[in-house]
Parts: C-alpha cells; structure tokens; sequence
C-alpha cells in the first residue's frame, strides 16, 4: 500500500505505473479463495469499481508450441488437458479438422457415440460451474450438491471411456471402442436423477430470494454488446442471441437429433445460471436419444474402414468380444496412428463445448507434426467481458459476475 | 479464645467468595468464558454436521466416527494451540496483539450486568437498570475489530474493517431498539421483573414477535452469521479483518464472534423467551444459582442453534443490500415493536398478571 | 462443413469489391481471403457492415523459408443466419524482420485480446491498439517471440546443469 512519493525499490522487469488519486487498487490475486488460476487487477473508488484488468497467464502450458513437435495422434491428450471437465467437447474440433484434412468421414456409430460423450460432458462441466458459482457467492449448500451430483455423469463417463476424466475418446476416424450393453439403463436412470434434483437447485438457489438479489440485473449484457465483444456459449445465448454451433453448422449427430435452444433476453448473471439449467435439461434428452439410436442399430464399425483394415486380427477378436482380457495381449492404439502423415492443407473446425465455442484452425505441410495449431476457446472469448462489463458495479459484485461467466482459466491459458 | 476455620467454612467461603462470587461467575464460569468456549465448540460441530445433512455428506467423521466427530473441535483447538503465530512485519504490533484480547474481554462483559436469579445475594450489579446497562456495554466491543482491521495493514483487511463499520452502525441500533421494546411493554429496565413478569408463560416473544424477529436478524447481522456474513466474506476479500491472524490469534477473532453471538443469546433468551421462567429459584448456591443459569442457557443454545442452520440455506448479501434492509426496513420495524410495547403497556397486559405492583 | 462453396466465394467478392483474379479460396471449414496489409481496414470495414460482426480467432502463422508472417482474422457472423454457417479468414502476409499489421480492434472489438497474444507470441506490432502489452507471458520470456519456428524448446534434463551463480544472473534454471 505504498503512498505517492514514498521510493519503492526498482526491480529488474519492474513497471511503476502511477494511480489516480482516489484509486484503491485490489489484486484479486492468484492466491485468494474466490479468484481460480488467474489474477484481477481492479481498481475501485470507494466501493465501485472503475477499471477491471485481468491478469491471466498463471497456468500456461504452451500447448500451441508443444503441438508442433508432437504426433497428430498424441497432441489428442494434450489438448485435453485445456478444460479437463468437458474433454470430448475440446479435442473434437482438432479431430474434425484433421479428419477434414485426411479427407475421412466417421461411420454412422462413431457419430452418436461422440455426441453422447458430448452431451455427458456437458452436463458435468456446467454441474462445476454452478458448484463454483455458490462457493463465490457463499452458498455452500449448491457447491455441494452439484459436485455431488457430477459424479453421477462423471461415473457414466468412466463407464462408456474406461476413464473418469481424461477420456481421450474421439480418434482420427472414429472413436476408440463401443459402449457397453447396459449403457443404455444407466442413462435413463441418470437423467432421471437429474431431472429432479434441477428442481431442487431451482428451489434453494435460483428462486432464493437472497441469491436473487444478488444477481438480478447485475453483470447486463444486452444483445448488440454481446455479438461486439465476441462473447461465445451461454453467455451469448442468455443476452438474447441466437446463436449455437450445433445449429449453425451442425457437426457429428446434432443435425439428425431433436433439441431446442433456450433463449433468455434480460442478459443479466441470474438469466446466465438459468440459461446453464435449461441447457442441461437439453442435454439430458439428447443423451437419451442418442442412447435410443444405438441401442437400436447393429454394432457395425466404430472406426472408419481405411484405419481399421491395417488393425491386426487380434485387435478384431478384442473388439469383438472374442477374447477375454485384452491387457494379456497388449491391445492398444491402431498402429497407424502412430506414423501418421496428414497431407498438406489448412483447415478449420469448431464445436460447442460448456464454455463456449471452441474453434481450431490446423495447417500441415505433410509431415507426421503439425505446422501450426491455432485454439480459441470460449472462456477465451469471454475474457473480455471482464474488461468492458464489470466498471460500475461494485467490488462485491466482482464474484457473481465471474461465477455467472463460467470462466474456466485453464482453457484461456491452455 | 481465636475461633478455629473449619474445612467447611474454608469451603464455603471458596464457594461463596470465589467460585460463585457473582460478577466472576458470570463472566468466568456460566455464562462466561468457559461456558462461551463450550459453547462455542458445541455450535461449530453443531453448525458442520447440520449443513452436512442438508449438502448429503457427513460432517465430522474420522476423528471419532462412534460419537459422530463430536471431538473434531478439541482436536482443531489443539491445533490451533500449537501453531505457530506468524506476524507480518508491516503490522502495528501494540494493537495487533492488544486488539483480539479486548474484543474477546469486552463482548464477555455484558455478562456482568445481567442477573441471572432472584436471590439478591447473586446480583452481579444491584441496580434497576440492568437491561440498559447490558445493552449499552454490548457495544462497545466493534471498535477492536475495526481497530484489527487497520493495524494488520493489509488492503482485504482495510476492506472488511469498514465493511464493519457501516454494519455495525446499522445494526446496533436496532438489536438496541427491538430489546429496549420489553422496557416499553413493562415499564421496568429491571431483568428481574422483566423475568418474573413472564413466569406465568406469557413469554414476550409470543407477545411480540416482531421485536423478537428484528433481534435476531440483528444479532446474525453484527456476528457475522449467514446470510450476512458481510466483514469476513471469504470468497470476496480473503477474510477480512482476520486475514492478517494465525494461530491462536485467529482462534480468538473466531473466538471473539462467537462469544459475541452468545451473549446476545442470553440477553435474548432472559427478554424473550422468559430466562429461567417456570422454575422458581431455591436457596442456596445449587438451587438457587447453578440451576437457573443452566436453563437460561439451555434456551440460549437453542437460539444459537437456529442461527447456525441458516448456513446451509442462504448465501451471502452484498454490503449495500445489507444495509438497505437494516435501514429501510429494519429500523422501522423495531420501532413498531417499541410501539407494540407501549400499546400492551396501555392495556396493562403485564399488569393485569398481577406484576405490576412489582414494578410500582 | 460450409458446403455451397461458390456461392459464399461470389458473395465475398462482392462484399469486398475484389477482381476476379484475387485470391479467395475455399478451403476446409473455411474460405480464406488474401489482402495486403495496406488494404486490411478497408477490407474489415466492409465484412463488418455486411453482417460478420466478431471474430473467432486471430492467428499468426510463421513461414521462415519464405521469410513472412502471416496473420490471419477469422471472422464470422452470430446475427445473421444466412452467414453464420461460414468462416471468412482474413489474411495479409508481412515481412518476418519487422512484422507491422494495422490493428483491427476499433473496427471488431473481440480482436482486443487475440492481438495482445499474437503480439507477445511473434513479436507482430498492430499499430493502433490501444493497450499493447503482453497477456500470458513476463516480458522477458516475451522478448524472446516464443512461437517462431527458430525458438527451439530445450527439452530439461532431470539433472540440474547451471550454478546457483548462473541463475542469479540469468534467473533461469537450465
């Protein structure tokens, strides 16, 4: 809390920037229970706040220059690693641009089971973004049950991947196996389930007239801001813009499934945490005719044919269920994905995914590495909003509009 | 010829003189520091298993799974015993250490002005004012806490110590205004009268509800209970006035808090829900003193009880919200509550039981 | 997949007033468009009053053997509904020594925070932005233009190699 004129000390890298007189400024730092990875410099005079500058970069992994050096195969799991809530959502635009590339189209199943991993990763990343919303807010009760209830989807997950979070489902033409048998009863019985606690969150959250206050007309985006700024996912969609990756440019089963996309016009942080609920009783549905489809079609190929005839016959009894326990005979990956060679070209893909959109622009020039990888996700999108939304509210503000957000500060960083 | 001290007059004069020597009894022993702290322990671990239940999870359970983790808290007071207190070096030393030790003496001394009997040999302070005296030294204890504040040098801390200030100017005054209600209603400041005016069940809280609803919400107000956990919010400004205290230290603000809430609660519980109403006080230091302490905080821990469910239930209020409902709407209503007093004043309601001859 | 090629490649030519022998290309999930970074403003302007009113990503694209940058804008629409199944990549080429692009975030606001990192990552200035620092990286690592092709990444050994002397002048470990 230095003053002015007081002499601080000059550090190599130091930048002295030096504060209008009313100016408190308050490092929302990386180190503070209500902050994530990231920093928020914000200045406020008296209890509102003037400037908002966030300050991210804390968990940078360099995925865009680790990609370079890396096989097509195996910057799969690196890039999972960017929002490792939501897995199957971001690593499928890279598997679409490339199967773009590749000039290879997945078989029929291979769509439906990558939209249902979709769909399940969805309602578990919003289920933690709500959990984050109420421990901002102070609400512990909501941070509770929706981490509770996530382990729910996050346990179907394991059993349709094998892997409760790091799933590395979707490969270059296809996926990596089939569902089990009683998939199907387990998804039913999970949308059940969260059907009806959604009206119990409603009840103790979302109608509580405490919260309420808190978040009515707090954080307003209206439509014209949104669609300036960029914002992308359920932010965008709760301001009153229609606007979905699944309907603009429908991707994998989303054209051949019934869904709606929910509206909300005000725009303010309590319109978002709805807009998250509605979303997620979407999904459920989704999940539910997605499992109707393959419990219906014959278990034909999960791989496009071009990969799976270079299998060895061993990898076909595995699959097929011939062979009891696949580890006695080291069954993993299909050996031509290791040497890999993607022909030269430039291509772009995106998704939806819980935070947004995530959009991959991929170059090769025919080697076994990409030339350059180029990610933006929606939490990147949203960032920005930080800077041009939050001046006029005041500091106790900060958390519900950050909550509301769902910003996610491993997806900015990557 | 000299009369010889028998051990029963050693220990009677213990008894009389030191243990149940009334001011230190009630500030050491019931409802003093020692029952605060037991209390204090019991409400925590009340607090964390009730929460647990409504959120589906356990609570406290590992330290002592049979008696359901009832000594988790010995096991945290130890720990916080044994850490070690780290003082930044950029802190005003004299009042970082003094300030926590007169928050946690102040809030204890209201104790020393309510009597808790009808004995006259176990008042603490012999007066007729007692319920103004107990209400006026209820204030004072807020200063240290903005005091904390300040000397931690710390901006969180600045943040929340004046995040208290606005509070506590708002709130006090109406926790002063919805209990000075009962002095309407009877016509004495006197606890005494007050009490055994309700000792035929006509407790004042049935008789005025809205002067007991506006010092509860008051009371969660000034100690920092859910929904208002406003000065040390934890997700906004790390903790507030207590960020810069570890150890012991931080022991002691929480301490402090707590102790805070449950001499409200006893105050509450003599105005309100009648102190130690159906039993008539015998002689002599059990009957006569021990046990009618014992119910007054039974009916104390019942209040604190409720205030520790609403944990689970609200989140919390922003600063400005906070302080438009005590000014908008609380203030307004302890003043009804004043005007209900002075109607059933009116009516002789407390007179027509027969009591006001106490009184005149 | 943006099918309907022609009929968005035409439409672009339109929008921005091309000849038919600039280049526009349809590529995969994209259509790109080369200007020259003169021309880059006007060419935004013009996207953005027909309807691609953000952008999604701003990348940069480093080609050594051909000593250029490339940065490119893709841009696409959420209001309307006939554009918003197309990306548009707006791209100019700049020389790699001094890389200098025009800044487009007065004309597409959501381009504020991707210019910052393409600025800190290659080392591209974007005159006219208003708040041109680096976003994820110190400034030293910044200085350093991490992801052109001749940063190469020293893979770490488990075993450390520097002194402590060495780390206090460098303040980095080896």
């Amino acid at each position: 809390m230095g003053t002015e004129g007081s002499q601080v000390q000059s550090l190599p890298g130091m930048q002295v920037h030096p504060l209008k007189k009313n100016l408190y400024e308050v490092a929302i730092g990386p180190a503070h229970p209500g902050s994530g990875h990231m920093r928020i410099l914000v200045r406020v005079e008296g209890d509102v706040m003037v400037e908002v500058d966030p300050d991210i970069g804390f968990v940078h992994r360099t995925m865009e220059k680790l990609s370079e050096g890396r096989d097509w195969m195996k910057n799969i799991p690196l890039f999972e690693r960017m929002a490792i809530l939501d897995a199957c959502n971001v690593t499928l635009p890279y598997v679409e641009a490339v199967e773009k590339l590749l000039d290879v189209d997945p078989p029929e199943r291979a769509k439906y089971l990558r939209t249902l991993l979709c769909e399940i990763n969805r309602v578990a990343s919003h289920l933690y973004g709500f959990g984050i919303f109420g421990v901002f807010l102070g609400h512990s009760t909501l941070y509770m049950w929706a981490f509770g209830d996530r382990e729910v989807f996050v346990e179907l997950a394991e059993r349709l991947t094998g892997a409760r979070l790091t799933h590395t489902y979707p490969m270059f033409g296809g996926v990596r196996r089939d569902m089990p048998d009683d998939f199907g009863q387990h998804v039913r019985k999970a949308a059940a389930y969260m059907r009806r606690r959604l009206d119990e969150y409603a009840k103790i959250f979302l109608l509580n007239p405490n919260i309420r206050s808190r978040l009515e007309g707090v954080g307003v985006v209206s439509k014209s801001r949104a669609v300036e700024l960029g914002l992308a996912g359920p932010n965008v969609r709760a301001s009153g813009v229609r606007y979905d990756v699944r309907l603009a440019e429908p991707y994998e089963a989303y054209d051949r499934v019934d869904f709606e996309i929910p509206i909300y016009e005000e725009g303010d942080s309590l319109a978002r945490a709805w807009q998250r609920v509605e979303e997620i009783k979407q999904s459920l549905s989704i999940m539910e005719q997605a499992v109707d489809w393959l419990e219906k079609h014959p278990r034909e190929g999960f791989v496009h044919e071009k990969f799976w005839k270079t299998a060895p016959p061993i990898y076909k009894k595995v699959y097929a269920g011939e062979v009891p326990y696949a580890g006695k005979y080291r069954v993993k990956m299909i050996p031509l994905y290791a040497s890999l060679k993607v022909p030269a070209g430039r291509s772009f893909a995106r998704t939806e995914s819980a935070h947004g959109e995530i959009t991959y622009y991929v170059e090769s020039d025919g080697k076994d590495v990409p030339y350059r990888v180029r990610l933006v996700s929606g939490s990147y999108r949203n960032v920005i909003a930080f800077k041009y939304v939050m001046p006029g509210h005041r500091l106790a503000d900060l958390p519900a509009i950050y909550g509301s957000f769902d910003y996610f500060p491993p997806e900015w960083d990557r | 010829m000299v009369d010889m001290v028998t051990p029963y007059e050693i220990g009677h004069g213990i008894l009389r003189y030191i243990i149940f020597y009334p001011p230190v009894y009630q500030f050491v022993i019931i409802p003093g520091l020692i029952a605060a702290l037991v209390v204090a322990i019991f409400i925590i671990w009340f607090e964390r298993k009730a929460a647990a239940r409504v959120q589906m999870r356990y609570g406290p359970y590992e330290i002592s799974p049979r008696t359901g983790g009832a000594t988790q808290l010995i096991a945290d007071l130890i720990r916080y015993s044994f850490q070690e207190i780290i003082v930044p070096r950029t802190v005003d030393a004299v009042i970082y250490f003094a300030a926590p030790v007169a928050a946690v003496i102040l809030s204890l001394l209201p104790l020393d002005a309510m009597p808790l009997t009808t004995n006259p040999a176990f008042w603490p302070i012999p007066m007729d004012y007692s319920l103004l005296l107990a209400v006026a030294l209820m204030t004072l204890s807020p200063i240290f806490v903005m005091a904390m504040a300040w000397a931690s040098n710390n901006k969180f801390s600045v943040i929340g110590g004046v995040r208290e200030s606005f509070i506590v100017t708002a709130y006090e005054l109406v926790a002063v205004l919805s209990m000075l209600s009962v002095a309407a209603a009877m016509s004495t400041y006197n606890l005494v009268d007050i009490v055994q005016a309700q000792s035929s069940g006509l407790w004042f809280g049935l008789l005025d509800p809205l002067a007991f609803l506006t010092a509860f919400i008051a009371t969660l107000m000034t100690t920092s209970g859910f929904p208002f956990e406003i000065p040390d919010s934890e997700s906004e400004i790390v903790a507030g006035p207590y960020t810069e205290y570890t150890g012991l230290m931080y022991g002691l603000d929480m301490g402090a808090a707590y102790i805070k809430r449950w001499v409200f609660s006893v105050l509450m519980a003599l105005i309100f829900l009648g102190g130690w109403a159906p039993y008539v006080p015998g002689p002599g230091f059990v009957l006569g003193y021990l046990v009618p302490s014992l119910i007054v905080s039974v009916k104390a821990l019942v209040i604190m009880a409720i205030m520790s469910f609403l944990r689970a239930v609200y989140g919390r209020y922003r600063i400005d919200q906070a302080l438009g409902i005590g000014w908008e709407i609380l203030v307004p209503l302890a003043l009804a509550a004043i005007g209900i007093g002075f109607a059933e004043a009116y009516f002789h309601v407390y007179a027509y039981m027969g009591v006001m001859a106490l009184a005149s | 997949m943006s099918t309907s090629a022609q009929g968005i490649v035409e439409r672009l030519r339109s929008i921005l007033g091309l000849a038919p022998e600039a280049p526009v290309e349809q590529l995969k999930g994209y259509v790109e468009v080369s200007v020259d970074p003169a021309s880059l403003r006007d060419a935004a302007a013009k996207l953005k009053a027909a309807g691609f009113d953000h952008v999604k990503s701003v990348t940069a694209v480093d080609y050594p053997d051909k000593k250029q940058i490339k940065v490119i804008y893709h841009a696409s629409s959420m209001l309307d509904e006939s554009l918003s199944g197309y990306v548009v990549g707006l791209a100019t080429s700049v020389d790699r020594d001094n890389p200098t692009v025009p800044s487009l975030s007065s004309i597409w606001v959501s381009a504020e925070f991707q210019e910052r990192e393409m600025y800190e990552f290659f080392g591209v200035n974007f005159e006219g932005h208003p708040d041109l620092r680096p976003l994820l990286l110190t400034p030293d690592v910044a200085a350093q233009r991490p992801l052109r092709k001749d940063f190469k990444v020293v893979e770490e050994d488990d075993y450390l190699k520097s002194t402590y002397d060495e780390y206090t002048s460098t303040k980095r470990w080896v």
